[in-house]
């Protein structure tokens, strides 16, 4: 699968934005409509005018509620500073140490944090 | 051997004091800067501003004296609690290390691993809060599975120095360490 755009896509596309436009259309129509109105052509069973104002706010207040919770989440997910987690883990610790032939790449594998730091800071500048 | 400038993560400066008291015994000491009585001054001034504004609007003198009793209690709790005058790390060849930190009150805390349970001290790079940043740790081992880290000390937490001064330590560090 492409991401690349298909007639199908277009296709999709367009009727998704007609329908939503058309859902708008009819949103506002029974917003604004007094209530005598519908009443007198027959449509009585609708909810109340008062949900034409609070669905859009409450899904506002979500909105801006959303953002700052997955902040919160993502913050409290993160590996404290003393976890082992971000020193090595299961699959480091049981990976074999083959030797090497000669002439041959050696395997991937994860250099160890001892190493790393003697690469870094033991090097003369 | 002697006093450096250094700056921590957030730009604020400590100083770093490495002291050799043999050759198989070293001692790094990074001190945060002292509380200022400038800034003491203006907390104090803005929660008492704050006080007597509410008390102006409710005519409730338990507000001021509560506001007085807070902030007395307040920063009685941070200089005991919060305010680490300075860290230091000891580190004596095969015996082992000690960390202590000691807080504005004039209290101590301090804690010893002995060299058995030791693998090694690294600097690694974690993520904190919004940023990435370099801090020393001490690796622990079990001794029965002595090539698993079971767990991680990091070091100097509170003033959290940047890379120039925790290579320093670092280096020294790993001289007295593989010297046994």
């Amino acid at each position: 699968m492409t991401p690349s755009p298909l007639p199908e896509r277009a296709i999709y596309g367009f009727v998704l934005f007609l329908g939503s436009q058309f859902g708008f259309f009819l949103y506002c129509l029974w917003a604004f409509i007094p209530e005598e109105w519908l009443h007198s052509v027959g449509l009585t069973y609708w909810p109340q005018k008062y949900w034409a104002l609070a669905v859009p706010i409450y899904l506002l207040v979500v909105l801006m509620l959303v953002v700052l919770m997955l902040f919160g989440v993502n913050m409290n997910n993160t590996a404290p500073l003393d976890s082992v987690d971000s020193i090595t883990d299961v699959y480091a610790r049981s990976q074999t140490s083959e030797s090497c032939h000669k002439g041959q790449i050696p395997r991937l594998k994860d250099v160890s944090i001892s190493e790393v730091n003697k690469m870094f800071y033991f090097s003369p500048k | 051997m002697g006093d450096d400038a250094f700056t921590d993560i957030n730009g604020k400066s400590i100083s770093l004091d490495c002291q050799s008291h043999s050759s198989l015994c070293r001692e790094f000491i990074v001190s945060s800067p002292k509380v200022s009585i400038g800034k003491v001054m203006v907390y104090t001034c803005c929660v008492w501003l704050v006080a007597y504004a509410v008390f102006f609007f409710t005519e409730n003198t338990t507000v001021l004296s509560s506001a007085i009793l807070i902030t007395l209690v307040g920063m009685m709790l941070h200089i005991h609690f919060v305010k680490v005058d300075h860290e230091s790390l000891l580190v004596i060849g095969s015996l082992g290390i000690q960390l202590s930190s000691s807080y504005a009150s004039g209290r101590e805390t301090t804690t010893f691993i002995e060299r058995s349970k030791i693998k090694d001290i690294v600097i690694n790079e974690a993520i904190y809060m919004h940023q990435i940043i370099y801090y020393l740790c001490v690796l622990l081992k079990e001794p029965s599975e002595p090539n698993a880290v079971s767990s991680v000390v990091p070091l100097f937490q509170s003033s959290k120095p940047r890379l120039n001064c925790l290579e320093k330590v670092y280096r020294s560090c790993q001289e007295v360490l593989s010297k046994c």
